[in-house]
């Protein structure tokens, strides 16, 4: 998990890097005087390093990935639930009854 | 529903518990949402809960929630004197709770005294005349006295209210099945389709009423039932795989002499048989004679 959000942080500075050095560019385009005809390399690298690492920290950070098959371990059902709702005491529990000295103390 | 990792981490959980382990609390949890009925162990470990009041308090407000989940355990193990004695501590903390009063009602029909019990319910309804609990227990309560038929007129009553409540269609189905009325419980199995998709047990029950009815159009609609419930469950229900079998002869032998070429059931079946093998060979390559033997007797081994 710390390593994660390390490296989503660190991914997000880079992207900030990049846009800060892309604003600078600009401004010495514009002194310059030359006309844009696309972003330095050193910006795309940048970029792509962050798009990545990013990347991974949101998949890896806030969880494992759940199966959606309905034939896997976790979702497969192998028994409905006891009808509760409908249960009856009429059966033949009466019959044998708990051996254990069950009683309430307060 | 009790999916497979639930029901793996519930027995753990009670060999755990079983063997003095501890985490007895967090098996009656497991126990109340999974909805299983373990009466007898939920009596004994709950009691042993609430029995220490140090363990008692630091529960906080689900102590009731485990009084009212061992009262119903102790009232279906028949220890009707501790029902008693918790329904009194109930009543001091919430008194005129109709959540009590029906654990009241329950205690009077775990007795057997049916009239008071009725009683009981139709007080309670008077106040809420749609509250699904207790129309429920009405139900149950015809069902205990062996009134069958009052049993489903009281449930199809309640149905026509409450169409989506798949628990009571569920009961219907299984009291149709048990009258043998084959018909009408098909009909709650495909009101259960189409409500849950996506559970092969209902695709598997249904296809079983279906082949207990007979004819051909129902054996084959059966067999594809059988077959979406093998795909629902990745081929690791056994019945499903069985009534693909038994469906491929009774159809066979009702279509012999007709000479229908069946090029896709009969690779379905024969598939059904190797999958079939392949399960008895992994968990129990004792029996395997006794499969092949079974499927010989169905003509679908050689």
């Amino acid at each position: 998990m710390g390593i994660g959000v390390v490296v989503g942080v660190l991914g997000v500075l880079i992207l900030f890097h990049a846009a800060y050095s892309t604003i600078q560019y600009r401004g010495l385009l514009k002194i310059m005087e030359e006309e844009f005809s696309g972003p330095p390399m050193n910006v795309v690298l940048e970029l792509l390093l962050g798009l990545v690492l990013s990347m991974w920290a949101g998949l890896t950070v806030p969880g494992n990935f759940l199966s959606i098959h309905p034939d896997s371990e976790e979702n497969r059902i192998v028994s409905l639930p006891a009808n509760l709702d409908f249960m009856i005491f009429n059966h033949r529990g009466r019959v044998f009854p708990l051996e254990m000295n069950v009683k309430l103390k307060n | 529903m009790v999916t497979k990792t639930e029901e793996t981490q519930l027995n753990t959980l009670e060999n755990q518990v079983d063997n003095g382990g501890g985490g007895a609390w967090e098996y009656l949890c497991l126990v109340r949402k999974l909805k299983v009925r373990r009466s007898d162990k939920v009596l004994k470990y709950g009691l042993s809960i609430l029995n220490d009041v140090k363990q008692r308090s630091s529960l906080g407000p689900d102590e009731w929630t485990l009084y009212e989940q061992v009262a119903i355990a102790a009232m279906d193990c028949q220890c009707l004197d501790v029902v008693k004695d918790y329904l009194k501590v109930l009543q001091k903390r919430f008194p005129e709770s109709k959540r009590v009063g029906r654990l009241e009602a329950m205690l009077l029909e775990a007795k057997g005294s049916w009239k008071e019990a009725e009683e009981a319910y139709s007080s309670l309804l008077e106040d809420n005349p749609l509250d699904q609990v207790i129309l429920k227990r009405r139900v149950a309560l015809s069902k205990s006295q062996g009134n069958i038929s009052g049993a489903i007129e009281c449930l199809n009553k309640y149905l026509e209210i409450f169409m989506a409540d798949h628990d009571a269609w569920r009961e219907l189905a299984e009291i149709y099945v048990s009258l043998q009325m084959y018909k009408q419980a098909a009909f709650c199995y495909e009101e259960l389709i189409l409500s849950q998709p996506t559970i092969p047990l209902y695709h598997l029950a249904y296809a079983d009423v279906l082949y207990t009815l007979g004819g051909l159009e129902n054996l084959q609609t059966a067999k594809k039932y059988y077959a979406s419930a093998i795909d629902l469950s990745g081929g690791k229900n056994t019945r499903a795989l069985f009534g693909i079998c038994l469906c491929s002869s009774s159809i066979a032998q009702l279509t012999k002499g007709k000479n229908r070429e069946d090029k896709e059931g009969s690779q379905l079946q024969s598939l059904a048989v190797k999958a079939l093998e392949k399960d008895y060979k992994q968990r129990a390559a004792g029996n395997l004679p006794l499969l092949s033997s079974a499927l010989k007797s169905l003509i679908l081994l050689p």
